[in-house]
């Protein structure tokens, strides 16, 4: 990466008196991209997004804006913009007046002229055009999103940022806005960073996602790389579905691991990690990576417990003796009638290099840190 | 008696009201504060454990186990309702009051429930007048004896031959000085005007009560203290506009500024200026030469007394010279009967202040009561005192 | 049927079509009746209250307010308008307090907000409640005993006294318009700043957090923000503050020495010492009236300021 990049983390911990939420963070979020910071209640990723808008100082460490040391910089001399959960409109201001807010705070001041030609851009930006005087408390849930959006982008920002923007709306709406989000980040193309525990909508936004855990960051990739390649059991549990299938390391060849489950199957499965011989894992299968058949192949058996028909595709949730109830996404195509039904039998089989096996030992720590810090900080 | 709750107690509810009545004492005058507050409704309640006692044989009539009395706040020795109860049995309960005007107004609405009260004499033939006292049945106060009460005091509570009061004590209305602040001598109600707007700028208190406030201005001019001319009472309202600007203060309650020295000059009655002098001697009581007021107490029993017998078995009690001569003690007021002033110690017969040389005594006039009731002079003041 | 057309017929009509056809109607009235009775139950104290300590009184006051003095003092019925003719008598007393009160409720006003504010935005929580009461406890004791103890920390023998020791002689505190207001300001402290405390407890975080967000200094947040929305809690204390310093005249009277004359101490010597119940009644009509007035000039510019659809007065 040659560009500077527009935030920049160098060991940052915060600490609020004894309980740690945010630990010797290190990141670089590249120029005009769209990265989601995703992790459950507490994994500290409000911190950091109100450490990069100056509501929070780090403990230790240095926050940069475009190479910029922070330290020291107040919220309102930040090059950058937020949009709030529940989005904190001025509920004694109108629509345009709100949207104004910051270009009146401007210095040198800006011409009326000036502000109401920019704050009308906004508006019809965000599809509220004609909305100008209409008082907060009249507006829909997503009309206040948009408001809340075009009243931080007004001031033209080096970075976006958005605590959790989506949770309010119902969840037809949500979909609307994550597009048009996306579409808004590309025409405008500077850095938005969005907060959210929501995985799909990480994934489905984002350029980039950060995953974070126990106030550290897991894992930084692109949105397939972290549902095809999870760094650690905590990623791939988190992120998407997943059948996580308890077993013991059997064997080693290279790349991959011999993993005996519980009821005595062997199955080859791809590491991340150095395993060892006789070490207990977990072997993470995605349901859309398991083919159901007529028994006789495959590498596992079991029996059809429930189906859930989507359409398009099926959910089954199958009984394997000795393992436990595992859940298998399959296409449906027209015409074939090939859905089981509950109660049959099936053969389970999977791709070659679809199982992921990881050290099981390392699913105990992920989460501990979650009753410590709460989101909703002090 | 048996053991009570009370016993553990650090301080008995009586004593507390003792203690409290010993604050007040000298350092609230008498109308001032209840009059001032409106809380004439306000009853310091000294009946305790009502109907315990038996009543004693000694009583020809049932007298009941209680009553209550209307008067003025420190007007009375503690003890003197307790001696009753127990030769009685009958409880006394006490209500203050803070002016003439409330008491009035309490009497006019009914079913105050006294009993006995205490007018000041100019309201007597107002009440006389509403037909809301009694005219006294002397036979039942063998303890009054008319000859030994001077005239004087005693007329304004006899109507046409009838008594409808008799008199507890009087006194007059006059001036205090801090002579350490106002060292010139003064003797007059024209220098107390003239000094309020010189040496005692600032520093000069007077009443917030027209009767005395316009009064002692007319006397600076020599008119009469009751006075209802109108070019008399517009020479005075000139005076008193003049010197509202110079006053410290249009308030009855005098005694706090007086003995803080932030007053150095006030309008002032009687008994205030004996507890002022006696506790700060530099303060001095001042009659004005021209004349101005001197005041009779009277007790009266309302018509609608729910308690005639005890009211006048009380009022013949409080006749007694060896009981009033404690009353007398008690609130500093000098007595109008013979018999009490024979039993009272000569340092108190000497006090100048409680009996004032004739001839300052000679020019002093009683209050009428259509100088209190003019609708006049009650616009004047409000003149004076929003000016 | 079309959709659009429907409209719910009565019950009995309905024939079963809608759910509210199926349940008998009596049980609901009978309900609904019960209801209703434990309400005005629950109500009737209260409203007893009202009537016989703020209607009746109110009524006996009005009728007095059109009478003759009688000749002893007190009211003599009639019907006249004589008494309101003589209100410009008392111009003075009116206009010293419509002087007074907005000026004594601006005084406390700048001393309870900065009180409020730290209170709800600054103060540690463990410690605001701890604060709250110590504001409000003394408010418990009668003004009274308050405003006399004022008397003699004011008077020779308190501050003076003090300040002589190092050489300032015969000061006078006491009787002065500054005593005054110091008296107000102490004796209605609390009813300002608890609105105020409200208004900005309830106050969003958030929206001054966004301010900053948007460039706004601590001064224009304040100034844009906080204190625009915790305006309906200022003019609440205001107009709460300002209404009863209408009928103050303890705090100018002991304080103040009597001297300046409102239309608290008209109505004090009007009643309790000319007796003349009449004209006293019809100030206080005319007090009342002007009360009124004040209450809905606050509330629309209450509701103005703030945006806000309603504005609750306590």
């Amino acid at each position: 990466m040659t560009a500077v990049p527009d935030i920049e983390f160098r060991a940052v911990t915060k600490r609020y008196g004894a309980v740690t939420a945010v630990s010797g963070i290190d990141l670089a979020i590249p120029p005009s991209a769209f990265v989601a910071l995703l992790g459950p209640s507490g994994c500290g990723k409000t911190t950091c997004l109100r450490m990069i808008g100056g509501f929070e100082q780090p403990s230790e460490g240095q926050v940069l804006i475009r190479g910029r040391d922070m330290a020291g910089t107040p919220p309102y001399r930040r090059p950058v913009n937020m949009v709030f959960q529940q989005y904190a409109l001025f509920p004694h201001l109108d629509v345009e007046e709100n949207i104004s807010y910051g270009l009146r705070q401007a210095r040198p001041r800006l011409s009326s002229r000036e502000i109401s030609q920019r704050a009308g851009e906004a508006l019809a930006m965000v599809q509220l055009a004609g909305y100008g005087r209409r008082k907060i408390h009249e507006l829909s849930g997503g009309q206040q999103q948009r408001v809340a959006l075009a009243r931080a982008l007004v001031n033209k920002p080096a970075v976006l940022l958005l605590d959790e923007p989506l949770a309010a709306l119902d969840k037809k709406l949500r979909t609307d806005m994550q597009i048009e989000l996306q579409n808004l980040q590309r025409e405008i193309g500077i850095t938005f960073v969005l907060v959210t525990h929501d995985q799909e909508e990480a994934l489905s936004m984002s350029d980039f996602v950060c995953v974070m855990n126990g106030g550290r960051v897991v894992q930084l990739g692109q949105p397939s790389e972290i549902y095809d390649e999870p760094a650690d059991l905590f990623v791939a549990d988190f992120v998407g579905k997943t059948n996580l299938l308890s077993g013991k390391v059997a064997g080693l060849s290279g790349d991959l691991v011999n993993v005996a489950l519980a009821d005595g199957t062997v199955i080859a499965a791809r590491k991340r990690v150095p395993l060892s011989r006789g070490e207990a894992v977990s072997v993470s299968l995605r349901p859309e990576s398991l083919s159901l058949s007529a028994p006789g192949s495959g590498a596992l058996k079991g029996i059809v417990r429930n189906r859930i028909f989507l359409g398009s595709t099926a959910e089954y949730a199958i009984e394997v003796q000795g393992i436990g109830s595992l859940l298998a996404k399959a296409d449906h195509v027209i015409g074939q009638g090939n859905l089981f039904k509950p109660g049959e039998p099936v053969a389970i089989g999977f791709a070659a290099g679809a199982p992921l096996a990881f050290p099981h030992a390392k699913n105990n720590g992920t989460n501990q840190r979650e009753d410590q810090n709460a989101e909703i900080l002090p | 008696m048996p053991k009570s709750y009370r016993d553990g107690l650090p301080i008995t509810p009586d004593k507390f009201v003792d203690q409290l009545m010993r604050l007040k004492r000298g350092s609230i005058s008498r109308r001032d504060f209840l009059g001032l507050t409106g809380l004439g409704v306000a009853t310091a309640v000294m009946a305790r454990e009502l109907g315990i006692t038996p009543t004693p044989a000694f009583a020809a009539e049932n007298l009941g186990d209680r009553m209550s009395i209307a008067t003025w706040p420190n007007y009375h020795d503690p003890q003197t309702f307790e001696n009753f109860k127990a030769d009685t049995g009958v409880a006394v309960e006490v209500n203050v009051f803070g002016s003439n005007e409330e008491m009035l107004a309490k009497l006019q609405a009914g079913g105050s429930g006294w009993s006995l009260f205490v007018p000041t004499n100019y309201t007597i033939s107002t009440y006389k007048k509403l037909g809301i006292i009694e005219a006294l049945d002397m036979a039942k106060l063998g303890n009054f004896d008319g000859k030994s009460e001077d005239a004087r005091f005693t007329a304004e509570g006899t109507i046409d031959g009838t008594i409808y009061a008799v008199p507890k004590n009087w006194g007059t209305t006059g001036f205090a000085v801090n002579t350490k602040k106002l060292s010139k001598p003064m003797s007059s109600w024209k220098e107390f005007w003239d000094t309020a707007m010189a040496e005692g700028d600032g520093r000069t208190m007077v009443h917030d009560y027209q009767l005395t406030t316009i009064g002692n201005a007319l006397k600076y001019y020599g008119y009469s203290f009751n006075s209802l001319k109108q070019d008399e009472l517009a020479k005075a309202e000139e005076l008193l506009l003049k010197v509202k600007p110079h006053l410290f203060a249009v308030s009855s309650d005098y005694q706090p500024g007086m003995r803080a020295g932030d007053a150095w000059m006030t309008m002032c009655w009687t008994n205030d200026g004996a507890q002022l002098h006696r506790d700060i001697p530099e303060i001095a009581y001042v009659l004005g030469k021209e004349g101005g007021e001197i005041w009779t107490d009277f007790y009266a029993i309302p018509k609608d007394a729910p308690n005639k017998p005890a009211g006048y078995a009380l009022l013949n009690y409080l006749m007694n010279p060896k009981v009033a001569v404690k009353e007398h003690l008690a609130n500093g007021a000098p007595s109008t009967d013979a018999r009490v002033n024979a039993l009272l110690p000569k340092e108190v017969l000497d006090n100048p202040i409680l009996y004032p040389a004739a001839d300052l005594l000679k020019p002093l006039e009683f209050g009428a009561a259509a100088t209190l009731t003019d609708p006049g002079r009650a616009e004047l003041m409000a003149r004076f005192k929003s000016a | 049927m079309s959709e659009t057309g429907y409209k719910p017929k009565p019950d009995n009509a309905t024939g079963g079509l809608s759910s509210a056809g199926s349940q008998p109607a009596f049980p609901m009235r009978g309900s609904l009746f019960r209801k209703n009775l434990v309400t005005t139950l629950l109500l009737a104290p209260a409203a007893l209250w009202l009537v016989v300590f703020l209607v009746l009184p109110f009524i006996a006051i009005a009728i007095f307010s059109v009478g003759e003095r009688a000749p002893e003092g007190g009211y003599q019925a009639a019907l006249t308008f004589a008494q309101y003719a003589n209100l410009p008598a008392r111009a003075t007393a009116f206009w010293n307090t419509m002087v007074l009160a907005p000026i004594g409720a601006l005084a406390c006003l700048l001393v309870a907000y900065p009180v409020a504010y730290y209170l709800a935005l600054r103060a540690p929580q463990r410690w605001r409640l701890i604060l709250l009461a110590m504001i409000v406890i003394p408010f418990w004791t009668s003004l009274l005993m308050r405003t006399y103890a004022w008397m003699y920390i004011l008077g020779g023998r308190g501050i003076p006294a003090l300040l002589a020791y190092v050489g300032i002689e015969d000061l006078r505190l006491i009787n002065t318009p500054g005593a005054v207001l110091l008296g107000i300001v102490y004796g209605y402290l609390p009813l300002m700043i608890l609105p105020i405390y409200v208004s900005l407890e309830r106050l969003d975080r958030r929206l001054l957090e966004a301010s900053a967000d948007l460039g706004a200094t601590p001064l224009s947040t304040f100034l844009g923000v906080t204190l625009r929305l915790s305006l309906p809690g200022v003019m609440t204390g205001f107009s709460l503050v300002m209404i009863l310093l209408l009928g103050e005249y303890l705090i100018p009277t002991l304080l103040g020495g009597g001297k300046v004359f409102f239309i608290g101490n008209a109505l004090v010597d009007l009643f309790l010492q000319s007796r003349n119940w009449p004209f006293g009644s019809a100030i206080a009509i005319t007090l009342v009236l002007v009360s009124v007035v004040v209450l809905i000039v606050a509330n629309r510019i209450s509701t103005r300021l703030s945006g806000a659809r309603r504005v609750d007065l306590i």
